[in-house]
């Protein structure tokens, strides 16, 4: 969220309540463009960046995958570093050699797409990590939960089977049902859950508290009564910028940990023994 | 002071899987400073077990937001 | 505004006051439109293209490396000629040392036996030299003492007795018999 914005809410705040700050918190997030507070449709201001990052990501790898020459451009470098990534650390080495290759579209959509709405959190003038609202990673974590079910009972060779494979082999006959419940959780409610969760969670509190960071300088400075506390307002800044860079790196190994994971939950569905 | 005490009562329950993710790659360092050639199949255990354990501290989230 | 009647309605709620972690309905549908145009851009330009370079740069490579296994394959071949000249030359220089030495042992030996025969030589001479002079020496000496002692007798008797020793020959049967040891010179001084 940009500053000027924030001062609106600010300002919008003080005239409400007189003198008191207004703490950031989830509400900071909801910010609608086209209608308002209570429509279901309402075009918010996620929505856009999400569809700008999409042009941009389309327009970059498009262009620079269109002429490909063996010995790379400064662009080309940068996409092919960043394809070598997703290929070869995340899905060659967890997936493995044989199936990899089908999943790299979908590797490389989920990493890149979330790694540069990520990063739209704390690139200036646009200052929103898309991920930040819960609705962008559930979709994206509805796309996994789906495909990693489908490619499963695809390989295991029926749904049957593929829940019968859930418990791991050579176990007590005694622990099998709990086994079976536990890991039945597991891919169903908590692996999607965690997935959309933890990347939901990340970017939002580590958002919030760049908010609390630069709202709070900025009423300190404002309204501080005493040099101490303009003092304090100015720290408030500092801090804000350092945990900036802070959430670069965050924002980088969310979309990691979220790709890796995908990757994983692939793996192991493709695998013959679990 | 008002708040929800939901927060204080995450902030409790993220001790718990804070030490776990700790736990987990420190041994993971260690794996790999021991023997760099398992790296692969160290990192694949590693953040299956983040995974587990990171979710605790989700669920928590979650519950903290629906109990306010 | 519409969305005004909409909350007195209650049939939509936008911002979920009281969850806040319920999705808003028009970001999931913005999400999904959002994903599914950027994976259909990936899927069908940007990762065919990225494996074919991969492909080729793998190819590029195979080449190089089949490149680089021909120089192998023939700096190995001169090594291996180089190595077998090498080995020939040692084994002439071990030959020709070797045949040096057998040469070298064969003279030794020769002249060891040519001075061995010199040796011989020499000492057989002396010996016979020394043999014919002490068979000299007993013949000179075996004559003297037959005349000193048929001197002695000769004085003892009081006349010559040269003539009869002679013809007699007493002094050499004496002396034969001596040498053969029929008699002993203990005998004789007793």
């Amino acid at each position: 969220m940009s500053l000027n914005v924030l001062s609106v809410q600010l300002m919008t705040s003080l005239a409400a309540e007189g003198d008191t700050f207004e703490t950031p918190g989830v509400r900071s997030f909801w910010w609608p463009l086209v209608g308002g507070d209570h429509d279901n449709f309402a075009f918010t201001r996620p929505s856009l960046v999400m569809i700008l990052s999409v042009v941009f990501l389309g327009w970059f790898f498009v262009s620079t995958t269109r002429r490909l020459a063996l010995v790379p451009s400064k662009r080309q470098w940068l996409t092919e570093q960043t394809y070598d990534f997703v290929r070869n650390t995340i899905a060659r080495d967890v997936i493995g050699t044989k199936d990899f290759r089908r999943f790299l579209p979908l590797l490389f959509t989920l990493f890149t797409l979330i790694l540069v709405n990520n990063i739209a959190g704390i690139i200036p003038f646009v200052q929103y990590p898309t991920t930040s609202r819960i609705a962008f990673p559930i979709v994206l974590t509805l796309v996994v939960y789906v495909v990693y079910h489908v490619v499963g009972i695809r390989s295991k060779g029926g749904i049957g089977k593929y829940l019968g494979g859930m418990v791991p082999a050579g176990l007590p006959g005694w622990l099998k049902p709990i086994m079976f419940v536990l890991e039945l959780l597991t891919y169903f409610f908590v692996r999607p859950l965690t997935l959309a969760l933890r990347l939901f969670g990340n970017m939002m509190a580590g958002h919030l508290m760049l908010l609390v960071f630069i709202l709070g300088g900025e009423y300190l400075l404002l309204h501080g009564d005493n040099f101490a506390l303009k003092g304090a307002g100015v720290l408030s800044f500092a801090f804000s910028i350092l945990m900036t860079a802070f959430e670069l790196l965050i924002e980088f190994l969310q979309a990691f940990i979220f790709t890796m994971l995908t990757a994983l939950y692939l793996a192991d569905s493709l695998s013959e023994h679990h | 002071m008002t708040g929800s005490i939901a927060y204080l009562g995450y902030g409790l329950a993220a001790i718990g899987p804070g030490i776990g993710i700790g736990l987990i790659f420190a041994a993971y360092i260690n794996g790999v400073a021991r023997q760099p050639e398992a790296r692969g199949m160290l990192q694949t255990i590693a953040f299956t077990g983040m995974a587990l354990t990171e979710a605790l501290a989700i669920l928590g989230l979650v519950f903290a937001f629906v109990f306010k | 505004m519409h969305f005004a009647s909409l909350a007195a309605s209650g049939e939509s709620t936008g911002y979920p006051e009281q969850l806040p972690l319920l999705p808003h309905p028009a970001e999931m549908i913005v999400g999904v439109i959002a994903f599914a145009v950027l994976y259909w851009l990936f899927a069908s330009k940007v990762v065919p293209n990225m494996e074919k370079l991969y492909a080729e740069r793998a190819a590029a490579i195979e080449g190089g490396m089949a490149q680089a296994e021909e120089a192998q394959a023939q700096a190995q071949a001169a090594l291996d000629q180089y190595n077998a000249q090498l080995k020939d030359a040692r084994g002439e220089a071990a030959r020709i040392r070797e045949e040096a030495r057998t040469q070298g042992a064969a003279i030794v030996e020769e002249l060891r036996g040519q001075a061995q025969a010199e040796a011989g030589r020499i000492t057989d001479s002396a010996h016979r030299q020394i043999e014919a002079e002490r068979s000299s020496a007993a013949a000179s000496l075996r004559g003297e003492v037959g005349r000193l002692s048929t001197d002695l007798a000769s004085k003892i008797v009081g006349e010559s007795l040269h003539d009869e020793v002679r013809q007699k020959g007493i002094v050499d049967r004496f002396l034969a018999e001596l040498e053969s040891g029929a008699i002993s010179a203990e005998k004789v001084e007793r």
